[in-house]
């Protein structure tokens, strides 16, 4: 915490921001695992087909970055040595306490749903493996069992089904407990609606959906493979989608704010207009939000009569502008609700560190730290299709599967 | 059930993991806690042993007594000796059995400087310089040259208060 | 759809075999599911809230005025506004007996100064704490122009030590309590530095400590109440400003005063119930 440069008056304790950016990233972070947890659960429960493509994929970026959910807060907290109390000795009252028994509840929920849907693959890897040096990875992976006969698959079927539908109630509670964080906050004018939960998971699932979208693309440009038009869409519609009743719930709650006019008002006022004007305005609405609209709704109108690499230029470009946004918003409630001081007569202005341990640098490092899980297990098991699909990358050779001819009935033996 | 083993594996290590919890939990968690409500029990008693560091002017008479009367029968009663001489423990420490041994140098030196720092004019003007809210019924002048000047004496720079003003009666000397 | 695990038909137009029975049982578990772990979630909040948050729970209206007789040691705060002289005294004490670190205050005081053109100057150098030795009865005030203050008074701040505390309340682990004397303390040796309390405290009293990496705020001073001293603030204030006592016993100073005062409390709207009291404030004081 550092001493700010104020304006009018501040009370004194609150000449110091005390939530900065790992506050700001962890509901980032978490926005985007359930953002694409949720383009996972659209094939998988509600037989999304076009999304097929991405449905793996989506998976694991939501499993590494669940994986690091919790380092923003280790690092914010003043004694992480201490973090486990949340666990220990939990206050029921406090949303906050509900963190350490949702996150792990729902990371088992997702740990255990990549394991069935990659089970199979295992298995194979685990019996052909090209590297032999992974075997016993495999195995562990596989806990030991490598029964993978169609009843197996079946059981394993309905469970994940079961487990997509209920991961997504635990979904949308991983990420509204955050909102109710900050939205039952009764002490600061700026935080405290019933509209926060809601407002933070919709743009969750934006900022999810863009970071899928962005990889889907930008990895099969760089290895050369082939970008299906229809998941494209299909991904550019979901974020339109949640981008439009998200955004509408973000003006509303501002418009609910100004009508209202209570005695906050006219501090919050000054704050939009004067501190948060570029951050709110500009990157939130602007261009974070009426851009993509437009762009996005273009492909969304005009479907076929766009074509395949305009579409995919605006999927990548709008998925940048949607996660920006997403992050104004998160900075824009975190740290517009501590530059105004609770005396509602003065504000702080607010310079984010570049070093230090809640600098920009340590914020990139923890943003950066999903992407080699990513990779790291892009080595182990595939993140598009199956080892079926690649057999060749995954599998040592050995004589083709029998395919069977056109024409011909294939038989089940 | 057939073709479950996996999962029978899951679960197993699953329980294994809950019961590693509880049996973590059991040792860490403070053995007070949750006693009389959802805290520690015995940081109750930990806050209220810290040792006050304010003393109160009768324990400055013990020593003092000579200042302690005079201040007593001035006018000047309502500041307490340690409202301008800062807190007394650390200098009764000092003198009495030297038991100053476990501090931080931070907190003898704050408190050395405390007690020796009377200037007799930057603690005069905490009350007694004019200041528009406060209220009228407090003598105070509005600046320490037109006063000085006014009673007609020579104002310098280094003029203090306790220059003309006993600084514990009040007094005009 | 993956439910076909064979290499698919070459060239076929099949894309699902409709099996309805796996098809409505598959609904079937989703909407159970769903509803389940939904009704769960909200249920739970709902019993969380209901049972364990509602204040009003034995509550009546008469007891506004929180009158706790005979009901064993509870301690309150009145804070007189109308009698204090803005020499800082507080605050210094405090600082000194609580070893505050610099840059944050258990307590403070504030200077309202009321200009003819409706501006109200609110002001708190380093919380008060070199007093507010500004000799200068004119100020330059926002509209640019040069006026004469009409009237103005100091307003000593502290943790209120309110009843139904949102700091408690949002403590994640429960280091955030409250004694039976009503004093609300924090255990430094169980606080993870979160800051939520900080952020929940409507009247800014809370901090964290840069040094210890836990909460601290005003404790009215539990270390030398429990001796039979008072808080240091009250001690030095030379003003009478401050009043600190037992009221749930109808003799003390305290409740003499709070029966016989007109007395306010901050942000009374957001429903804390603090125990300190005010007396004098102005509607300008927030």
């Amino acid at each position: 915490m550092h001493h700010y440069i104020t304006e009018g008056y501040v009370l004194p304790n609150q000449a110091h921001i005390y939530w900065t950016s790992m506050i700001v990233l962890y509901p980032y972070i978490t926005g985007i695992v359930a953002g694409a947890f949720i383009i996972s659960s659209l094939h998988h429960v509600f037989d999304k087909d076009e999304l097929k493509p991405v449905s793996r994929f989506a998976m694991v970026m939501a499993f590494a970055f669940l994986l690091f959910a919790t380092l923003p807060l280790l690092n914010h907290l003043g004694h992480p040595e201490r973090a486990l109390n949340i666990m220990f000795t939990p206050n029921v009252t406090s949303a906050m306490a509900g963190f350490g028994f949702i996150y792990s509840a729902y990371l088992f929920i997702l740990a255990v749903e990549i394991w069935l849907v990659y089970r199979t693959d295992i298995v194979h890897l685990y019996n052909e493996t090209k590297y032999p040096a992974l075997k016993p990875v495999y195995w562990l992976l596989a806990l030991g069992v490598l029964d993978i006969s169609e009843e197996a698959k079946a059981l394993d079927h309905k469970v994940m089904v079961v487990l997509a539908a209920i991961g997504i109630p635990a979904a949308c509670g991983l990420h509204g407990y955050v909102g109710f964080i900050f939205g039952a906050i009764k002490a600061n004018p700026w935080w405290a609606s019933p509209l926060m939960p809601v407002i933070f998971l919709l743009s969750a699932i934006v900022s999810g959906v863009a970071m899928v979208m962005i990889c889907y693309i930008v990895i099969h440009w760089v290895r050369g493979r082939a970008i299906d038009g229809a998941c494209v869409t299909a991904l550019i519609e979901t974020a339109w989608y949640f981008l439009i009743i998200d955004v509408a719930l973000e003006l509303l709650e501002l418009i609910n704010h100004a009508y209202m006019a209570n005695e906050d008002w006219i501090i919050l006022k000054e704050l939009v207009t004067g501190k948060l004007f570029v951050s709110m305005f500009i990157i939130q609405i602007l261009l974070g939000s009426v851009v993509p609209f437009l762009a996005m709704g273009a492909v969304v109108v005009f479907k076929e009569r766009i074509p395949a690499a305009v579409r995919n230029v605006i999927g990548v470009a709008c998925g940048l502008l949607l996660l920006a946004q997403v992050g104004a918003m998160r900075w824009n409630v975190v740290m517009g609700g501590q530059m105004f001081s609770k005396s509602l007569r003065g504000f702080l202005n607010f310079q984010i560190d570049i070093y230090g341990r809640e600098g920009l640098i340590a914020a990139a490092v923890i943003l950066s730290l999903p992407f080699v899980v990513i990779y790291v297990f892009s080595r182990l098991l595939p993140l598009w299709g199956s080892v079926e699909t690649f057999p060749k990358e995954w599998m040592k050779d050995k004589p083709p599967v029998r395919q069977p001819l056109k024409g011909y009935t294939k038989f089940t033996s | 059930m057939r073709h479950a083993g996996h999962f029978v594996r899951l679960l197993a290590l699953v329980a294994i993991a809950m019961v590693g919890f509880l049996f973590v939990r059991s040792q860490v968690i403070p053995k007070d806690f949750g006693v009389k409500g959802h805290y520690r029990l015995s940081a109750v008693a930990e806050e209220a042993a810290r040792e006050p560091r304010h003393l109160g002017s009768e324990a400055c008479a013990e020593c003092h007594d000579d200042i302690s009367a005079e201040w007593t029968a001035g006018k000047h009663t309502t500041p307490q000796c340690e409202n301008c001489h800062g807190p007394g423990l650390m200098h009764v420490k000092k003198v009495s059995d030297d038991s100053t041994a476990g501090y931080s140098d931070k907190i003898l030196t704050q408190y050395e400087t405390a007690i020796n720092r009377s200037t007799g004019m930057h603690e005069c003007r905490w009350c007694h310089l004019k200041t528009f809210e406060r209220p009228s019924t407090l003598k105070s002048i509005a600046s320490v040259e037109k006063h000085v000047v006014q009673h007609k004496g020579t104002f310098t720079p280094e003029t203090k208060c306790i220059d003309c003003h006993n600084p514990h009666t009040a007094a005009v000397k | 759809m993956h439910r076909l695990s064979q290499p698919a038909h070459g060239g076929s137009q099949v894309t699902s075999i409709s099996q309805p029975d796996d098809v409505s049982r598959r609904r079937f578990l989703e909407t159970v599911a769903k509803t389940g772990g939904q009704s769960f979630l909200f249920g739970s909040l709902f019993v969380n809230t209901a049972l364990l948050r509602l204040p009003q729970a034995g509550h009546d209206a008469k007891s506004r005025a929180e009158t706790e007789i005979g009901k064993g040691v509870i301690y309150g705060f009145v804070v007189d506004t109308t009698k204090c002289i803005g020499c800082g005294s507080c605050v210094r004490a405090c600082r000194a007996e609580n070893d505050v670190p610099d840059g944050y205050n258990r307590t403070w005081v504030e200077q309202y100064t009321f200009y003819p053109d409706g501006e109200v100057f609110v002001n708190s150098p380093s919380g008060g704490e070199d007093g507010f030795a500004d000799p200068l009865p004119t100020r330059n005030v926002p509209s640019g122009a040069e006026q004469a203050p009409m009237r103005g008074f100091f307003v000593p701040k502290l943790c209120n030590h309110c009843i139904d505390t949102p700091c408690i309340q949002v403590c994640p682990v429960g280091a955030s309590f409250k004694t039976d004397e009503g004093v609300v303390l924090v255990d430094h040796e169980h606080c993870v530095g979160c800051g939520y309390c900080v952020q929940a405290c409507p009247f800014g009293s809370r901090f964290i400590d840069p040094r210890t990496h836990t909460a601290g705020k005003c404790t009215w001073c539990h270390h030398r109440v429990t001796k039979g001293l008072l808080p240091a603030c009250v001690v030095s204030c030379p003003a009478d400003a401050r009043i600190f006592g037992n009221v749930s016993d109808p003799e003390s100073t305290i409740s003499r005063i709070l029966a016989t005062n007109r007395v306010q409390v901050l942000k009374s709207y957001l429903g804390t119930r603090p125990r300190t009291r005010y007396i004098g404030l102005d509607s300008e004081v927030i």
